[in-house]
């Protein structure tokens, strides 16, 4: 029981390869995270201000992505594209289209639930102030919105990084791939790499996510702490309202 | 608000329309012919990343291996850039049929069900199948293999079809990568691992503790570069390629550059194709029956 | 299309099995996991913590792939179903105390109190008064818990299990008919998940009835 293939990922430039591999990973995230939240907020605005047709087609959509796993619509791009429209969408580029499809819907469901989070008086008080529609929007919903979303929308930005593990199956060669490869290439000077390669890539996965998360949490604290609601109201209304922020926290941080 | 339920409804009945549109226009021929390839500059060529000593990565981020020697060779003489891709067995078909390669240069064994698929050009390697298992439990003979064991085949490969074809009552632990097979069988997750010959060959010379009990199985067979069906500029050219190369013994010098550290001079005669002949009748890629 | 159809019945079967185990054992872990973190256990605690930061942080893959092929090089062997089991198990248990902890954050202290003076120790009040309640409020996270833990399992084929993700990815490389073995994998991934969903619809609606009801 020799080394455990710790020595292999210093060998030659092995570890910066995974880094690159971790790169591209990180990239496709990066890029479907900008995308999903742009997109996201316009969903989200339509799920609650378009009509019925809208919001069905919203839902569905919802939906879909909540039930099919990930991996499935990526060989459903990926492959199924090309067989039925003839376009050839390559692996990076098919990657980014299912992680922005699952985020843009997830996002969309982020700010739908911050929105309708917003008790009514405000949009009232606003409206009774004379404020147009685009005005109260700016200046009196949106930024209550953003500060309930903030959180949750950095929770998706590490579940977006933790999938993306998965383009290995479409062929991109990102971290754990190239974690393989290095595994092969050494198999027969250290057989034991896969312990020290394999141990090195969870490493690195949680080394991003972890600060993420962590930046979440810290920010869901503070922001709940400083929110005026729970603390003017009394206790029993205080229960309620942390009662139902929770359950909405949970389905969007487990739905991953 | 009216005016976002409008623009919802242009930008749904868009996005239905272009669907449509899509399941209408079906795209032309999805590969490159040979001179859309040159015209660009680089040709894309499948290639396994983790099938040593063929197709694998070394650790300078290099590829490597008996494959990707030809695949150098080939794009030097079409004067353009190479575009490794990293493939695994059960993607080779489908990269080629939807334009994501133009070649597939990735071990692949020319068998009839394939040749339906995708166009093959001529041969560069002579394969049979073969069984590498654990030193002290040596498998010699699949007819009475124990019910309760399993033997590691890869997804895609001629070892699985020829498998679930010829023995269906022995049970298969089936994985993507060579990578993953290998680690499963050292870490002694099955009994046997059943995959081209000179593939678990190389792997009991290089893993202490492993031999093959079974060196020889099935039919014999070749492996030869694969292009999208009906491509015929571009298999043309790798054809008369393989041709022309056997000039220089090619292949043989092939064999000495990438395999000769893992197999030695013994095998060479018995694994090189040149010039794309075989001992068999040259009408035996129309009539090759096994897997 | 139809001659695969056997094999995508089998492949439902195993997936359900597996899920369904992983489930059960992130359901326990998660509910040990979160009483230690809500009884301030000294050492257990901080080890929860851990465990729960690391498989929170980290992709099921990549655990399975440390699971399953780095583990046994230090002495530490499972069959590929054990590992499934394990690693659904090992990543469900840690959303799972997540979720249950929160479920355990939302009931107010004044039941905890209420009921020590009613003259219950700490760990009955825990069992009798917090437990229940929180369980219920947890359902609409549990609930999207399990479905991601299903949906998860597409992850399995790496590890040579013989779920629907793989049997798709595997006719394609045997038969090439890419078409329909994708389509044959949304059916049965829609035949799976759809009655889950719409199981933790109807149990939120439910959940919120009572709410309002108390």
């Amino acid at each position: 029981m020799q080394s455990l293939g710790i020595d292999v990922l210093f060998k030659g430039i092995n570890f910066q390869r995974l880094l690159g591999g971790l790169w591209v990973a990180l990239r496709i995230s990066l890029i479907s995270v900008a995308i999903s939240i742009v997109l996201g907020i316009i969903m989200g605005l339509l799920m609650v201000n378009g009509n019925k047709a809208v919001k069905a087609v919203c839902r569905v959509w919802l939906e879909i992505v909540r039930i099919m796993p990930q991996m499935v619509l990526l060989f459903v791009v990926y492959f199924g594209t090309t067989r039925v429209f003839g376009w050839n969408i390559p692996a990076e580029e098919s990657a980014i289209i299912v992680f922005s499809f699952w985020g843009t819907a997830e996002m969309g469901d982020l700010v739908r639930g911050a929105l309708i989070s917003i008790p009514k008086i405000q949009y009232e008080s606003a409206m009774a102030l004379g404020m147009p529609t685009g005005t109260m929007y700016r200046y009196v919903i949106l930024p209550q919105t953003i500060r309930r979303m903030i959180p949750l929308s950095i929770n998706l930005i590490t579940r977006m990084i933790k999938t993306t593990s998965l383009v290995m199956m479409i062929g991109i060669v990102e971290v754990l791939k190239v974690a393989q490869q290095i595994i092969e290439a050494n198999r027969r000077t250290s057989p034991n790499a896969a312990f020290g390669v394999f141990g090195a890539v969870f490493l690195m996965y949680f080394c991003i996510c972890w600060p993420i998360s962590r930046l979440a949490a810290a920010l869901e604290k503070r922001w709940s702490d400083e929110d005026p609601d729970s603390r003017r109201h009394g206790r029993k209304k205080d229960r309620k309202s942390s009662k139902k922020k929770t359950a909405g926290t949970l389905q969007t941080k487990a739905v991953s | 608000m009216s005016g976002i339920r409008r623009k919802a409804w242009i930008v749904s009945i868009a996005a239905a329309v272009s669907l449509m549109a899509g399941v209408a226009v079906q795209a032309d021929e999805p590969f490159r012919t040979l001179d859309e390839i040159k015209e660009s500059g680089s040709i894309n060529i499948g290639v396994f990343s983790d099938k040593s000593p063929f197709g694998y990565v070394d650790e300078n981020g290099e590829y490597q291996g008996y494959d990707v020697y030809f695949a150098n060779r080939l794009g030097e003489d079409l004067g353009v850039e190479i575009n490794f891709v990293s493939t695994e067995a059960a993607n080779r078909i489908e990269y080629l049929q939807t334009g994501k390669v133009d070649i597939i240069l990735a071990n692949f064994t020319v068998t009839e069900e394939r040749a339906e698929e995708v166009t093959f050009a001529l041969p560069y390697m002579n394969v049979a199948l073969g069984v590498v298992s654990p030193e002290d439990a040596v498998v010699e003979s699949l007819e009475d293999f124990p019910e309760d064991q399993q033997i590691i085949v890869i997804s895609g490969t001629t070892a699985e079809t020829y498998l679930e074809k010829n023995y269906p009552d022995i049970k298969l632990q089936k994985y993507d990568a060579y990578a993953e097979a290998k680690t499963a069988l050292e870490n002694g997750n099955a009994a046997a691992w059943a995959n081209d010959n000179t593939e678990v060959i190389a792997f009991a010379v290089e893993n202490e503790g492993f031999e093959v009990g079974i060196p020889s199985l099935g039919s014999q067979d070749t492996i030869a570069p694969a292009v999208a069906k009906g491509n015929d500029t571009l298999v043309d050219f790798i054809n008369d390629e393989i041709v022309a190369l056997a000039e220089e013994s090619f292949f043989h010098k092939d064999y000495e550059e990438t395999l000769i550290d893992t197999y030695g001079e013994e095998y060479e005669n018995t694994l090189v194709i040149e010039g794309g002949l075989t001992d068999v009748p040259e009408d035996a890629l129309e009539t090759e029956t096994e897997a | 299309m139809r001659s695969y159809l056997p094999l995508y019945r089998d492949a439902l079967l195993l997936t359900l099995r597996i899920g369904w185990q992983g489930v059960l054992l992130a359901l326990i872990l998660g509910i040990v996991c979160a009483a230690i973190l809500q009884m301030r256990v000294p050492v257990l605690r901080t080890i929860v913590v851990i465990y729960v930061e690391l498989f929170r942080n980290t992709p099921l893959l990549v655990q399975l792939f440390f699971l399953y092929f780095a583990l046994p090089k230090i002495g530490i062997r499972m069959t590929p179903e054990m590992c499934g089991t394990l690693g659904l198990g090992l990543i469900g248990g840690a959303y799972m105390s997540e979720t249950f902890r929160s479920g355990l954050d939302s009931i107010a202290p004044i039941q905890e109190e209420s009921a020590v003076s009613l003259g219950m120790s700490r760990s009955q009040a825990f069992r009798y008064v917090i437990l229940p309640q929180a369980v219920s409020s947890s359902v609409p996270g549990l609930v999207a818990n399990v479905i991601f833990l299903l949906k998860e399992t597409s992850v399995f084929s790496t590890i040579s299990l013989m779920d629907l993700m793989f049997t798709a990815k595997d006719l394609i490389g045997m038969y090439a008919k890419t078409l329909e073995c994708l389509t044959l994998l949304v059916i049965f991934y829609l035949i799976m998940l759809l009655p889950v969903s719409i199981l933790g619809s109807v149990l939120e609606r439910r959940m919120r009835y009572a709410e309002f009801g108390d």
